[in-house]
């Protein structure tokens, strides 16, 4: 029997179906610290990553090909406003806002296409670490700016207990040898949290096995845009070598 | 038809603006080293133009020539270079850079021709199929030429040229010895430029740029290091 179509039942269904995918997503972590800001999170085959302008980073949890349609769109909106004026109009507040978010409400909204599969974390470098901003971009074209540090994860109460723990453990703006630990404890309960239907609070120890088991069949992939840097280009990936060290105390 | 405008020949002069610009190879990269001047037949417009530039951080364009026209091409060029890498993941593989030169230089052409737009860049990169610096240098039509170890650009290139050689030949290839001594080298023809080119300026009042390219990337030398040189050929 045919059902009347309702608008609302639709767009349930499609959040859920979309909120069903994400869970299994490695979390990222974003931290803006004295010398940049990172973005924190494994990957099992392609990068994570993602260069976009001069002082604009991405990475994103979803599935593959909606990040590559959202991480092309924002470079090519970024690329035309920094040829056009300056590459200091381009902006996280203009990429995301006017470039990405309308684009992703509507692709939700309208039941006869592919909604994106996607949630995304923009990491955006300021003169000084006050004003670095972070934006989370939602599957329906939501977003939200964050300061200091921002997290993505599986769901929502992962998300809030990998921030209270950043939160409580961040006094101030952190260095990056301060950064690095923190990001990888809040990863492993961020991770940990999305896995759990319910219950407690994910505890340190538990996170960092956490983390420990993924990196099994896993690698760090760390992103960072470089304050001061004698180099081009301010974004660089950062080298599993120079992780070690902080494995080795995880 | 009208003629064209040149009483020289077929060709209108393609006049170089004053300016040297010299890219020299150490063991390693390339350093290049630009005076600061830029004039405007016989007057001095500006005492701090910026005529080395990065294009991204594995190359380096030296430029002579009109300033306002190189400028252009010069930041087409670096979104170009930066789309590419950041779009495909990869970065641009050297000789589609040179195209990419050759292209926007022969597409220049016209406005050479009438006068207005003429400049000729000098490309230093590092090579990571090589594991070393490669300079090469063009024409106005966007002809590109390798040179093994040094090159310079501008009015007061021509007049150094003996030297450069006399160097080569007395000390070695400019390739094989370290950054410090060729950098000194470099500061020391752009004087001697400065001293037989009334376009190009000196390295005293303001102090020249000096950018180097190797393996880890773009790098400028900072003014300390400069400002030591100068002291110490001026005997202080």
């Amino acid at each position: 029997m045919l059902t009347p179509y309702d608008f609302q039942e639709n767009i349930q269904q499609r959040a859920q179906y979309i909120r069903n995918r994400l869970q299994a997503g490695s979390p990222v972590i974003g931290i803006s610290y004295e010398n940049g800001v990172l973005l924190f999170t494994t990957r099992r085959r392609g990068r994570k990553v993602f260069e976009i302008y001069d002082r604009l980073m991405l990475s994103a949890i979803g599935n593959q090909a909606d990040v590559e349609t959202l991480r092309l769109a924002a470079i090519d909106f970024a690329h035309q406003e920094g040829f056009v004026r300056s590459p200091d109009d381009v902006t996280v507040q203009r990429v995301v806002g006017f470039a990405l978010s309308p684009a992703l409400k509507k692709a939700f909204g309208d039941p006869l296409t592919t909604p994106f599969v996607v949630r995304a974390l923009f990491g955006e470098l300021h003169a000084s670490p006050e004003r670095d901003l972070f934006y989370i971009l939602n599957y329906d074209g939501e977003f939200t700016p964050a300061e200091r540090f921002a997290v993505i994860a599986g769901t929502t109460r992962a998300e809030e207990q990998a921030m209270r723990f950043l939160s409580e453990t961040l006094d101030g703006i952190p260095t990056f040898e301060k950064a690095i630990p923190a990001a990888m404890v809040a990863w492993g309960i961020a991770r940990e949290a999305a896995m759990q239907e319910e219950g407690e609070p994910i505890a340190e120890s538990r996170a960092r096995e956490r983390l420990r088991e993924e990196l099994q069949e896993a690698q760090i992939e760390l992103g960072i845009l470089e304050r001061q840097t004698m180099r081009e280009n301010r974004f660089r990936l950062v080298p599993a070598e120079q992780l070690q060290g902080y494995l080795r105390h995880l | 038809m009208p003629a064209l405008p040149s009483s020289e020949g077929a060709f209108p002069r393609l006049e170089v603006h004053g300016t040297t610009v010299i890219a020299v190879k150490f063991k390693g990269g390339v350093l290049n080293v630009g005076d600061r001047r830029a004039t405007a037949a016989n007057v001095v417009m500006y005492d701090r133009a910026d005529k080395i530039i990065p294009l991204d951080d594995y190359t380096l364009m030296a430029i002579a020539g009109a300033y306002g026209r190189a400028m252009e091409v010069v930041r087409y060029l670096r979104h170009a270079f930066k789309y590419y890498a950041r779009s495909q993941l990869q970065p641009m593989s050297l000789d589609g850079k040179l195209q990419e030169v050759s292209r926007v230089l022969a597409s220049n052409l016209p406005n050479a021709l009438s006068g207005i737009g003429l400049f000729i860049p000098i490309l230093s990169a590092y090579d990571p199929d090589q594991d070393a610096g490669r300079i090469f240098f063009y024409d106005a039509s966007g002809a590109r030429f390798e040179t093994p170890d040094y090159g310079a650009a501008g009015s007061g290139a021509e007049r150094i040229r003996g030297v450069f050689d006399y160097i080569a030949k007395t000390k070695g290839a400019f390739s094989e010895r370290p950054l410090e001594e060729v950098l000194r080298e470099a500061i020391l023809l752009l004087d001697i430029a400065a001293d037989l080119d009334a376009a190009t300026g000196g390295i005293d009042k303001v102090l020249p740029t000096a950018r180097y390219v190797n393996r880890e990337g773009v790098f400028e030398v900072p003014e300390s290091t400069l400002r030591e040189i100068v002291t110490s050929l001026r005997g202080g």
